[in-house]
Protein backbone atom coordinates (compact mmCIF):
# COMPACT_ATOMS: atom_id res chain seq x y z
CA UNK A 1 0.00 0.00 0.00
CA UNK A 2 1.28 3.47 -0.95
CA UNK A 3 2.32 5.28 1.79
CA UNK A 4 -0.10 8.69 2.94
CA UNK A 5 1.87 11.68 4.61
CA UNK A 6 -0.34 12.06 7.69
CA UNK A 7 -1.17 16.05 7.93
CA UNK A 8 -1.82 18.01 10.65
CA UNK A 9 -5.23 20.15 10.55
CA UNK A 10 -6.34 23.16 12.39
CA UNK A 11 -9.33 24.58 13.05
CA UNK A 12 -8.04 28.13 13.31
CA UNK A 13 -6.53 30.66 10.50
CA UNK A 14 -4.10 33.84 10.93
CA UNK A 15 -5.75 37.43 9.53
CA UNK A 16 -4.42 37.91 6.53
CA UNK A 17 -3.49 41.57 6.60
CA UNK A 18 -2.33 44.43 4.34
CA UNK A 19 0.47 46.96 4.97
CA UNK A 20 0.55 50.13 2.07
CA UNK A 21 -1.63 48.98 -0.86
CA UNK A 22 -0.33 45.12 -1.83
CA UNK A 23 2.34 44.16 0.65
CA UNK A 24 0.20 41.27 2.58
CA UNK A 25 1.14 39.12 5.45
CA UNK A 26 -0.09 36.29 7.56
CA UNK A 27 -3.21 34.17 6.24
CA UNK A 28 -1.34 31.09 7.28
CA UNK A 29 -3.78 27.83 8.70
CA UNK A 30 -0.56 25.52 9.52
CA UNK A 31 2.91 26.01 11.89
CA UNK A 32 5.31 28.19 9.82
CA UNK A 33 6.97 26.99 7.17
CA UNK A 34 4.73 23.66 7.02
CA UNK A 35 3.58 23.33 3.70
CA UNK A 36 3.51 20.02 3.54
CA UNK A 37 0.30 20.65 6.18
CA UNK A 38 -1.43 22.80 4.31
CA UNK A 39 -1.47 26.76 3.47
CA UNK A 40 1.03 28.39 4.83
CA UNK A 41 -0.25 31.99 3.92
CA UNK A 42 1.68 34.60 2.56
CA UNK A 43 5.59 34.76 2.47
CA UNK A 44 7.00 36.31 5.82
CA UNK A 45 7.95 40.07 4.82
CA UNK A 46 11.41 42.08 5.61
CA UNK A 47 11.64 45.50 6.50
CA UNK A 48 14.92 47.15 6.97
CA UNK A 49 15.32 49.52 9.79
CA UNK A 50 16.21 53.41 9.11
CA UNK A 51 16.57 56.56 11.67
CA UNK A 52 15.19 59.82 11.92
CA UNK A 53 18.57 60.91 13.40
CA UNK A 54 21.66 60.55 12.44
CA UNK A 55 22.66 56.98 14.40
CA UNK A 56 25.63 57.76 16.21
CA UNK A 57 25.01 54.35 18.66
CA UNK A 58 25.28 51.77 15.29
CA UNK A 59 28.50 50.38 14.70
CA UNK A 60 30.82 51.79 12.73
CA UNK A 61 31.32 48.93 10.25
CA UNK A 62 27.66 49.42 9.36
CA UNK A 63 27.59 53.04 9.82
CA UNK A 64 30.38 52.96 6.76
CA UNK A 65 27.66 50.96 4.58
CA UNK A 66 25.06 53.88 5.06
CA UNK A 67 27.59 56.95 5.66
CA UNK A 68 26.44 58.74 2.75
CA UNK A 69 22.97 58.80 3.53
CA UNK A 70 22.27 58.63 6.76
CA UNK A 71 21.92 62.54 7.14
CA UNK A 72 18.67 62.47 5.46
CA UNK A 73 15.61 60.15 5.74
CA UNK A 74 14.59 60.13 2.59
CA UNK A 75 18.29 59.48 0.82
CA UNK A 76 18.83 56.47 3.29
CA UNK A 77 15.34 54.68 2.78
CA UNK A 78 15.71 54.87 -1.21
CA UNK A 79 19.29 53.72 -0.93
CA UNK A 80 18.13 50.83 0.92
CA UNK A 81 15.52 50.29 -1.51
CA UNK A 82 17.04 50.51 -4.71
CA UNK A 83 20.17 48.33 -3.29
CA UNK A 84 18.77 45.80 -0.95
CA UNK A 85 15.12 45.53 -1.95
CA UNK A 86 13.18 45.46 1.27
CA UNK A 87 9.10 44.54 1.55
CA UNK A 88 9.13 47.64 3.32
CA UNK A 89 10.85 50.15 5.87
CA UNK A 90 10.92 50.59 9.36
CA UNK A 91 11.41 54.28 10.20
CA UNK A 92 12.28 54.45 13.67
CA UNK A 93 11.69 58.08 15.48
CA UNK A 94 14.78 57.87 17.59
CA UNK A 95 15.07 61.51 17.86
CA UNK A 96 11.81 62.16 19.48
CA UNK A 97 13.33 60.70 22.75
CA UNK A 98 12.51 63.33 25.68
CA UNK A 99 15.96 61.70 26.85
CA UNK A 100 17.80 63.03 23.87
CA UNK A 101 17.33 65.04 20.66
CA UNK A 102 13.50 65.33 22.03
CA UNK A 103 12.02 66.52 18.15
CA UNK A 104 8.31 67.25 18.72
CA UNK A 105 5.44 65.21 16.85
CA UNK A 106 5.44 67.78 14.25
CA UNK A 107 8.70 67.94 13.13
CA UNK A 108 8.22 63.84 13.12
CA UNK A 109 4.87 64.22 11.21
CA UNK A 110 7.40 66.15 8.13
CA UNK A 111 10.10 64.22 8.27
CA UNK A 112 7.75 60.65 7.67
CA UNK A 113 5.56 62.61 5.09
CA UNK A 114 8.75 63.06 3.37
CA UNK A 115 9.76 59.84 3.33
CA UNK A 116 6.25 58.64 2.49
CA UNK A 117 6.05 60.65 -0.58
CA UNK A 118 9.74 59.45 -1.99
CA UNK A 119 9.71 55.63 -1.34
CA UNK A 120 7.20 53.24 -3.21
CA UNK A 121 7.55 50.37 -0.18
CA UNK A 122 5.36 50.84 2.46
CA UNK A 123 6.50 51.98 5.93
CA UNK A 124 6.38 50.68 9.45
CA UNK A 125 6.63 53.73 11.79
CA UNK A 126 8.68 53.13 15.18
CA UNK A 127 8.60 55.11 17.77
CA UNK A 128 11.26 55.77 21.02
CA UNK A 129 11.73 54.28 24.12
CA UNK A 130 9.05 56.57 26.06
CA UNK A 131 5.89 55.37 25.45
CA UNK A 132 4.39 58.61 26.36
CA UNK A 133 6.08 60.60 24.00
CA UNK A 134 5.58 57.64 20.94
CA UNK A 135 1.99 58.13 21.65
CA UNK A 136 2.26 61.90 21.01
CA UNK A 137 4.57 61.31 17.80
CA UNK A 138 2.02 58.68 16.48
CA UNK A 139 -0.78 60.54 16.73
CA UNK A 140 0.72 63.51 14.24
CA UNK A 141 2.45 61.09 12.35
CA UNK A 142 -0.72 58.91 11.47
CA UNK A 143 -2.70 62.13 10.46
CA UNK A 144 -0.04 63.23 7.95
CA UNK A 145 0.07 59.64 6.68
CA UNK A 146 -3.55 59.08 6.85
CA UNK A 147 -5.07 55.83 5.52
CA UNK A 148 -1.58 54.39 4.15
CA UNK A 149 -2.36 51.29 6.01
CA UNK A 150 1.16 51.72 7.27
CA UNK A 151 2.30 49.73 10.77
CA UNK A 152 3.07 51.73 13.98
CA UNK A 153 4.92 49.26 15.96
CA UNK A 154 3.88 49.79 19.10
CA UNK A 155 0.76 50.32 21.43
CA UNK A 156 1.74 49.20 24.63
CA UNK A 157 -0.51 48.84 27.67
CA UNK A 158 0.44 52.46 28.80
CA UNK A 159 -0.19 54.18 25.53
CA UNK A 160 -3.04 51.55 23.73
CA UNK A 161 -6.04 53.83 24.19
CA UNK A 162 -4.01 57.06 22.55
CA UNK A 163 -2.19 55.06 19.88
CA UNK A 164 -5.34 52.67 18.91
CA UNK A 165 -7.88 55.95 18.95
CA UNK A 166 -5.55 58.06 15.86
CA UNK A 167 -3.57 55.54 14.50
CA UNK A 168 -6.60 52.93 13.89
CA UNK A 169 -9.85 54.60 14.57
CA UNK A 170 -8.88 58.15 13.32
CA UNK A 171 -6.28 57.85 10.68
CA UNK A 172 -6.71 54.73 9.00
CA UNK A 173 -3.85 53.01 9.89
CA UNK A 174 -2.43 49.37 11.56
CA UNK A 175 -1.81 49.04 15.21
CA UNK A 176 0.91 46.52 16.57
CA UNK A 177 0.13 45.68 19.75
CA UNK A 178 3.30 45.22 21.69
CA UNK A 179 3.57 42.89 25.23
CA UNK A 180 7.20 41.89 26.37
CA UNK A 181 7.38 38.38 26.35
CA UNK A 182 4.14 37.46 28.19
CA UNK A 183 1.34 35.28 26.70
CA UNK A 184 -1.37 36.39 28.74
CA UNK A 185 -0.88 39.70 28.28
CA UNK A 186 -0.42 39.55 24.75
CA UNK A 187 -4.00 38.36 24.62
CA UNK A 188 -5.33 40.95 26.50
CA UNK A 189 -3.68 43.97 24.84
CA UNK A 190 -5.36 42.71 21.69
CA UNK A 191 -8.37 42.14 23.54
CA UNK A 192 -8.60 46.04 24.75
CA UNK A 193 -7.60 46.37 21.43
CA UNK A 194 -10.25 44.98 19.40
CA UNK A 195 -12.73 46.83 22.38
CA UNK A 196 -11.51 49.80 21.12
CA UNK A 197 -13.36 49.16 18.00
CA UNK A 198 -10.57 48.52 15.95
CA UNK A 199 -11.03 45.48 13.53
CA UNK A 200 -8.67 42.10 13.76
CA UNK A 201 -7.75 42.26 10.75
CA UNK A 202 -6.46 45.84 11.20
CA UNK A 203 -3.79 44.86 13.71
CA UNK A 204 -0.60 43.11 13.97
CA UNK A 205 1.44 41.84 17.67
CA UNK A 206 5.03 42.37 18.17
CA UNK A 207 4.50 39.85 21.41
CA UNK A 208 8.28 41.16 22.10
CA UNK A 209 11.84 40.37 20.92
CA UNK A 210 15.17 39.42 22.18
CA UNK A 211 18.30 38.69 20.69
CA UNK A 212 19.54 34.80 20.88
CA UNK A 213 20.79 33.92 23.85
CA UNK A 214 19.27 36.96 25.93
CA UNK A 215 16.02 34.93 27.04
CA UNK A 216 15.53 33.69 23.71
CA UNK A 217 13.56 30.72 24.38
CA UNK A 218 11.16 32.33 25.89
CA UNK A 219 10.25 34.29 23.03
CA UNK A 220 10.16 31.07 20.79
CA UNK A 221 7.82 29.65 23.52
CA UNK A 222 5.60 32.61 23.84
CA UNK A 223 5.28 32.78 20.10
CA UNK A 224 4.98 29.18 19.64
CA UNK A 225 1.88 29.14 22.39
CA UNK A 226 0.47 32.33 20.49
CA UNK A 227 0.35 30.49 17.71
CA UNK A 228 -0.77 26.83 19.04
CA UNK A 229 -3.50 28.76 20.66
CA UNK A 230 -4.68 30.86 17.53
CA UNK A 231 -4.65 27.25 15.35
CA UNK A 232 -5.75 24.53 17.44
CA UNK A 233 -7.77 26.37 19.64
CA UNK A 234 -8.97 28.91 16.78
CA UNK A 235 -8.64 31.78 19.76
CA UNK A 236 -9.75 34.87 17.28
CA UNK A 237 -7.31 37.21 19.38
CA UNK A 238 -4.39 35.88 18.86
CA UNK A 239 -5.19 35.31 14.73
CA UNK A 240 -2.78 38.41 14.49
CA UNK A 241 0.26 38.52 12.15
CA UNK A 242 3.19 38.92 14.27
CA UNK A 243 6.01 41.66 13.44
CA UNK A 244 9.20 41.14 15.65
CA UNK A 245 11.62 43.87 15.09
CA UNK A 246 15.01 42.49 15.76
CA UNK A 247 17.35 44.51 14.73
CA UNK A 248 16.41 46.64 17.60
CA UNK A 249 17.41 43.97 19.90
CA UNK A 250 20.35 42.08 18.10
CA UNK A 251 22.56 45.33 17.88
CA UNK A 252 22.71 46.69 21.36
CA UNK A 253 23.75 43.25 23.10
CA UNK A 254 26.98 42.98 23.39
CA UNK A 255 28.28 40.43 21.10
CA UNK A 256 27.29 42.91 18.45
CA UNK A 257 28.68 46.33 19.90
CA UNK A 258 31.47 45.03 21.74
CA UNK A 259 34.87 46.48 19.43
CA UNK A 260 37.61 44.92 18.34
CA UNK A 261 39.28 46.38 20.52
CA UNK A 262 37.60 45.27 23.12
CA UNK A 263 37.37 41.98 22.16
CA UNK A 264 39.87 40.73 19.66
CA UNK A 265 39.68 36.92 20.60
CA UNK A 266 35.96 37.53 19.06
CA UNK A 267 36.65 38.33 15.62
CA UNK A 268 35.47 40.76 13.36
CA UNK A 269 32.76 42.96 14.67
CA UNK A 270 30.11 43.30 11.45
CA UNK A 271 30.24 39.68 11.31
CA UNK A 272 28.98 39.04 15.03
CA UNK A 273 26.36 41.41 14.57
CA UNK A 274 25.77 39.88 11.52
CA UNK A 275 25.46 36.85 12.91
CA UNK A 276 23.11 37.70 15.64
CA UNK A 277 20.93 39.29 14.07
CA UNK A 278 20.63 36.26 10.87
CA UNK A 279 19.88 33.74 13.96
CA UNK A 280 17.77 35.92 15.84
CA UNK A 281 15.75 36.63 12.61
CA UNK A 282 15.62 33.05 11.70
CA UNK A 283 14.99 31.83 14.96
CA UNK A 284 11.75 33.97 15.65
CA UNK A 285 10.64 33.26 11.46
CA UNK A 286 10.67 29.46 12.64
CA UNK A 287 8.55 30.11 15.70
CA UNK A 288 5.88 32.11 13.64
CA UNK A 289 7.10 35.84 12.88
CA UNK A 290 4.96 36.99 9.92
CA UNK A 291 7.61 40.00 9.47
CA UNK A 292 10.88 40.73 10.56
CA UNK A 293 12.88 44.07 10.38
CA UNK A 294 16.82 43.75 10.00
CA UNK A 295 19.85 46.21 9.54
CA UNK A 296 22.31 45.46 7.98
CA UNK A 297 22.17 44.25 4.21
CA UNK A 298 23.52 41.00 5.06
CA UNK A 299 21.24 40.04 7.07
CA UNK A 300 18.60 40.74 4.23
CA UNK A 301 20.22 38.61 1.77
CA UNK A 302 20.49 35.71 4.10
CA UNK A 303 16.58 36.11 5.62
CA UNK A 304 15.78 36.18 2.48
CA UNK A 305 17.30 33.36 0.66
CA UNK A 306 16.17 31.36 4.33
CA UNK A 307 12.42 32.37 3.45
CA UNK A 308 12.84 31.60 -0.19
CA UNK A 309 14.36 28.20 0.21
CA UNK A 310 11.51 27.61 3.13
CA UNK A 311 8.58 28.47 0.44
CA UNK A 312 9.27 28.15 -2.68
CA UNK B 1 -9.88 19.89 23.21
CA UNK B 2 -12.66 21.77 21.80
CA UNK B 3 -14.48 24.42 24.55
CA UNK B 4 -17.31 23.46 26.08
CA UNK B 5 -20.80 23.39 24.01
CA UNK B 6 -23.79 25.43 25.47
CA UNK B 7 -27.29 24.77 24.00
CA UNK B 8 -29.87 27.66 25.02
CA UNK B 9 -33.25 26.13 26.71
CA UNK B 10 -35.34 29.10 26.25
CA UNK B 11 -37.25 28.85 23.00
CA UNK B 12 -39.50 25.84 24.35
CA UNK B 13 -43.35 25.66 24.39
CA UNK B 14 -43.98 25.20 27.83
CA UNK B 15 -43.34 28.91 27.58
CA UNK B 16 -46.70 30.84 27.10
CA UNK B 17 -45.43 33.23 25.30
CA UNK B 18 -43.41 30.62 22.94
CA UNK B 19 -46.64 28.50 22.92
CA UNK B 20 -48.53 31.67 22.20
CA UNK B 21 -46.18 32.59 19.14
CA UNK B 22 -45.54 28.96 17.64
CA UNK B 23 -49.50 28.92 17.52
CA UNK B 24 -49.87 32.19 15.58
CA UNK B 25 -47.05 31.83 13.60
CA UNK B 26 -45.55 34.84 15.01
CA UNK B 27 -41.67 35.39 14.79
CA UNK B 28 -41.11 38.28 16.79
CA UNK B 29 -41.62 36.57 20.52
CA UNK B 30 -39.30 33.83 18.98
CA UNK B 31 -36.55 36.04 17.64
CA UNK B 32 -35.93 37.82 20.72
CA UNK B 33 -35.52 35.32 23.05
CA UNK B 34 -33.22 34.00 20.25
CA UNK B 35 -31.18 36.96 20.01
CA UNK B 36 -30.92 37.48 23.75
CA UNK B 37 -29.40 33.85 24.46
CA UNK B 38 -27.22 34.74 21.44
CA UNK B 39 -25.89 37.76 22.78
CA UNK B 40 -25.49 36.15 26.42
CA UNK B 41 -23.11 33.48 24.00
CA UNK B 42 -25.11 30.25 23.42
CA UNK B 43 -23.54 27.97 20.88
CA UNK B 44 -26.71 26.21 19.80
CA UNK B 45 -30.14 27.27 20.09
CA UNK B 46 -32.49 24.52 21.18
CA UNK B 47 -35.95 24.55 19.61
CA UNK B 48 -38.61 23.13 21.52
CA UNK B 49 -41.94 22.73 19.83
CA UNK B 50 -43.40 20.28 21.83
CA UNK B 51 -45.34 16.67 20.97
CA UNK B 52 -46.73 19.18 17.85
CA UNK B 53 -49.06 15.94 16.83
CA UNK B 54 -51.04 18.15 14.78
CA UNK B 55 -48.98 20.32 12.63
CA UNK B 56 -45.07 19.62 13.34
CA UNK B 57 -44.66 18.67 10.07
CA UNK B 58 -44.92 22.48 9.08
CA UNK B 59 -44.48 23.68 11.77
CA UNK B 60 -40.58 22.69 12.46
CA UNK B 61 -39.51 24.09 9.22
CA UNK B 62 -41.04 27.45 9.69
CA UNK B 63 -39.42 28.05 13.15
CA UNK B 64 -36.53 26.98 11.33
CA UNK B 65 -36.72 29.30 8.81
CA UNK B 66 -37.31 32.07 10.38
CA UNK B 67 -34.55 31.89 13.48
CA UNK B 68 -31.47 31.08 10.31
CA UNK B 69 -32.95 33.25 8.14
CA UNK B 70 -32.09 36.46 10.91
CA UNK B 71 -29.65 34.44 13.00
CA UNK B 72 -27.95 32.85 10.34
CA UNK B 73 -24.24 31.88 12.30
CA UNK B 74 -26.22 29.88 14.99
CA UNK B 75 -26.79 26.22 14.22
CA UNK B 76 -30.00 24.52 16.07
CA UNK B 77 -31.00 22.09 18.21
CA UNK B 78 -34.60 20.06 16.98
CA UNK B 79 -36.53 19.38 19.62
CA UNK B 80 -39.79 16.95 19.89
CA UNK B 81 -41.01 13.56 20.28
CA UNK B 82 -42.34 14.17 16.57
CA UNK B 83 -40.08 12.07 14.13
CA UNK B 84 -41.73 13.64 11.05
CA UNK B 85 -41.22 16.81 12.14
CA UNK B 86 -37.71 16.47 12.58
CA UNK B 87 -37.56 14.87 9.45
CA UNK B 88 -38.97 18.14 7.81
CA UNK B 89 -37.05 20.22 9.87
CA UNK B 90 -33.52 18.79 8.91
CA UNK B 91 -34.69 19.12 5.47
CA UNK B 92 -34.73 22.67 5.19
CA UNK B 93 -31.77 23.44 7.59
CA UNK B 94 -28.79 25.31 6.43
CA UNK B 95 -25.92 23.91 8.06
CA UNK B 96 -23.50 26.60 7.31
CA UNK B 97 -23.02 27.24 10.58
CA UNK B 98 -22.96 23.58 12.11
CA UNK B 99 -24.68 20.35 12.09
CA UNK B 100 -28.03 20.29 13.38
CA UNK B 101 -28.87 18.77 16.75
CA UNK B 102 -31.51 16.26 16.98
CA UNK B 103 -32.82 16.31 20.25
CA UNK B 104 -33.52 13.86 21.54
CA UNK B 105 -32.72 9.81 20.96
CA UNK B 106 -33.48 6.97 23.94
CA UNK B 107 -32.92 3.23 24.28
CA UNK B 108 -37.00 2.74 24.12
CA UNK B 109 -39.47 4.17 21.83
CA UNK B 110 -37.09 7.00 20.63
CA UNK B 111 -34.17 4.59 19.44
CA UNK B 112 -35.23 5.15 16.18
CA UNK B 113 -33.83 9.07 16.21
CA UNK B 114 -30.53 7.34 15.73
CA UNK B 115 -30.72 6.67 12.43
CA UNK B 116 -32.66 9.55 11.50
CA UNK B 117 -29.39 11.17 12.80
CA UNK B 118 -27.63 9.19 10.55
CA UNK B 119 -29.68 9.54 7.45
CA UNK B 120 -29.32 13.13 7.34
CA UNK B 121 -25.92 13.45 8.94
CA UNK B 122 -27.08 15.36 12.32
CA UNK B 123 -25.82 15.21 15.93
CA UNK B 124 -28.24 13.39 18.21
CA UNK B 125 -28.43 13.67 21.85
CA UNK B 126 -28.69 10.29 23.32
CA UNK B 127 -31.05 9.70 26.40
CA UNK B 128 -29.46 7.03 28.50
CA UNK B 129 -33.06 5.97 29.13
CA UNK B 130 -35.70 3.80 27.96
CA UNK B 131 -38.79 4.73 30.08
CA UNK B 132 -38.52 7.12 32.83
CA UNK B 133 -35.29 7.66 35.26
CA UNK B 134 -33.07 4.72 34.92
CA UNK B 135 -32.84 3.47 37.94
CA UNK B 136 -28.81 3.39 38.69
CA UNK B 137 -26.03 3.24 36.85
CA UNK B 138 -25.76 -0.21 35.23
CA UNK B 139 -29.24 0.75 33.66
CA UNK B 140 -27.33 3.98 32.54
CA UNK B 141 -24.63 2.00 30.92
CA UNK B 142 -26.59 -0.46 29.14
CA UNK B 143 -28.74 2.44 27.48
CA UNK B 144 -25.58 3.91 26.30
CA UNK B 145 -24.50 0.83 24.92
CA UNK B 146 -27.57 0.18 23.12
CA UNK B 147 -27.41 3.34 21.49
CA UNK B 148 -23.86 3.07 20.12
CA UNK B 149 -24.56 -0.11 19.11
CA UNK B 150 -27.47 1.12 17.01
CA UNK B 151 -25.47 4.12 16.03
CA UNK B 152 -22.77 1.70 14.79
CA UNK B 153 -25.24 -0.03 12.40
CA UNK B 154 -26.48 2.87 10.95
CA UNK B 155 -23.09 4.21 10.24
CA UNK B 156 -23.24 7.06 12.82
CA UNK B 157 -19.87 8.32 14.41
CA UNK B 158 -19.95 8.39 17.56
CA UNK B 159 -18.58 11.96 17.51
CA UNK B 160 -22.45 12.69 16.86
CA UNK B 161 -23.86 11.99 19.79
CA UNK B 162 -24.07 13.75 22.79
CA UNK B 163 -24.87 10.88 25.52
CA UNK B 164 -26.98 12.63 28.42
CA UNK B 165 -27.19 10.81 31.99
CA UNK B 166 -30.55 12.50 32.99
CA UNK B 167 -29.67 15.20 35.56
CA UNK B 168 -31.97 14.47 38.17
CA UNK B 169 -33.10 17.56 40.51
CA UNK B 170 -31.32 17.58 43.57
CA UNK B 171 -34.66 18.34 45.98
CA UNK B 172 -35.81 15.05 45.95
CA UNK B 173 -32.83 13.02 44.43
CA UNK B 174 -30.05 14.23 46.21
CA UNK B 175 -28.83 10.82 47.04
CA UNK B 176 -28.56 10.29 43.01
CA UNK B 177 -26.58 13.48 42.17
CA UNK B 178 -22.95 11.72 42.88
CA UNK B 179 -24.44 8.82 40.86
CA UNK B 180 -25.29 10.84 37.83
CA UNK B 181 -21.68 12.49 37.98
CA UNK B 182 -20.10 8.95 38.22
CA UNK B 183 -22.56 8.35 34.95
CA UNK B 184 -20.33 11.38 33.55
CA UNK B 185 -17.24 10.01 34.60
CA UNK B 186 -17.93 6.19 33.09
CA UNK B 187 -19.77 7.65 29.76
CA UNK B 188 -16.41 10.35 28.99
CA UNK B 189 -13.69 7.42 29.93
CA UNK B 190 -15.72 5.64 26.66
CA UNK B 191 -14.75 8.50 24.91
CA UNK B 192 -18.01 9.33 24.07
CA UNK B 193 -19.43 13.04 24.17
CA UNK B 194 -21.97 14.07 27.22
CA UNK B 195 -24.72 16.76 27.73
CA UNK B 196 -27.50 16.95 30.22
CA UNK B 197 -30.55 19.42 31.26
CA UNK B 198 -29.06 21.63 33.59
CA UNK B 199 -32.36 23.26 34.80
CA UNK B 200 -33.35 19.90 35.64
CA UNK B 201 -31.13 19.85 38.69
CA UNK B 202 -32.53 22.87 40.51
CA UNK B 203 -36.18 22.21 39.74
CA UNK B 204 -38.21 23.79 41.72
CA UNK B 205 -35.68 25.37 44.35
CA UNK B 206 -35.93 29.24 44.87
CA UNK B 207 -35.21 31.25 41.77
CA UNK B 208 -32.47 33.03 43.62
CA UNK B 209 -30.41 30.21 44.15
CA UNK B 210 -31.07 27.96 40.84
CA UNK B 211 -28.18 29.76 39.42
CA UNK B 212 -26.02 28.91 41.85
CA UNK B 213 -27.04 25.19 42.37
CA UNK B 214 -26.83 24.91 38.65
CA UNK B 215 -23.55 26.51 37.80
CA UNK B 216 -21.73 24.39 40.91
CA UNK B 217 -23.10 20.90 39.50
CA UNK B 218 -22.20 22.13 35.96
CA UNK B 219 -18.51 22.64 37.31
CA UNK B 220 -18.63 19.35 39.07
CA UNK B 221 -20.15 17.64 35.93
CA UNK B 222 -17.16 19.48 33.46
CA UNK B 223 -14.66 17.84 35.38
CA UNK B 224 -16.35 14.27 35.42
CA UNK B 225 -15.89 15.03 31.88
CA UNK B 226 -19.28 16.80 30.81
CA UNK B 227 -18.95 18.72 27.51
CA UNK B 228 -21.72 20.20 27.02
CA UNK B 229 -25.21 20.84 28.45
CA UNK B 230 -28.42 22.43 27.83
CA UNK B 231 -28.27 25.32 30.19
CA UNK B 232 -30.36 29.03 30.46
CA UNK B 233 -27.30 31.49 28.93
CA UNK B 234 -29.13 34.56 30.40
CA UNK B 235 -27.56 32.99 33.82
CA UNK B 236 -24.45 35.17 34.04
CA UNK B 237 -23.39 33.33 36.58
CA UNK B 238 -23.67 29.53 34.81
CA UNK B 239 -22.27 31.22 31.49
CA UNK B 240 -19.22 32.44 33.93
CA UNK B 241 -18.64 29.21 35.48
CA UNK B 242 -18.66 27.48 32.28
CA UNK B 243 -16.14 29.92 30.68
CA UNK B 244 -13.87 29.51 34.05
CA UNK B 245 -14.01 25.84 34.40
CA UNK B 246 -12.54 25.61 30.86
CA UNK B 247 -10.12 28.19 31.47
CA UNK B 248 -8.88 25.94 34.50
CA UNK B 249 -9.06 22.81 31.60
CA UNK B 250 -6.84 24.90 29.87
CA UNK B 251 -9.32 24.57 27.09
CA UNK B 252 -8.11 28.47 25.94
CA UNK B 253 -5.35 31.19 26.74
CA UNK B 254 -5.96 33.20 29.82
CA UNK B 255 -6.61 37.32 29.69
CA UNK B 256 -7.47 39.02 32.32
CA UNK B 257 -10.89 40.02 30.25
CA UNK B 258 -11.80 36.13 29.40
CA UNK B 259 -15.16 36.80 30.88
CA UNK B 260 -15.85 39.67 28.12
CA UNK B 261 -15.19 37.47 25.36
Amino acid sequence: MAYKMPTQKYSGKINEVTIGTDLKIGGESVLPFYSFDGDIGNKPAIGMEIWDVYPESWPEAVLNIFKDVVDDPVKWAKFCIENYNPDFICLKFEGANPDGLDRSPEECAEVAKNVADNVNVPLVIAGCQNSEKTAKVFTKVAEALANKNFVFLSAVESNYKEVGAAVGLAYGNIVAAESSVDLNLAKQLNILITQLGIQPDRMVMDPGCSAVGYGFEYVVTTMDRIRLAALQQNDSTLQVPMILPVSFESWKVKESIATEDDAPEWGSQEDRGVGMEISTAVGVLAAGANAVILRHPRSVEVVRNFVNQMTE
Amino acid sequence: MARFLTIGERIHVISPTIRKALEERNPEPILKRAKEQIDAGANYLDVNIGPADRDGEELMPWVVKILQDEFPETPLCLDTANMKALEAGIKVYDRTAGKPIINSADAGPRLDMVNLAAEYDAIVIGLCAKEGIPRDNDERIMYCTEILERAMEAGLDQENILFDPLFVVVKGMQDKQQEVLEAVRQISEMGLKTTGGLSNVSNGCPKEIRGLIEATFCAMAIQCGLTSAIINPLDKLVMDVIKTADLIKERYLYADSYLEL
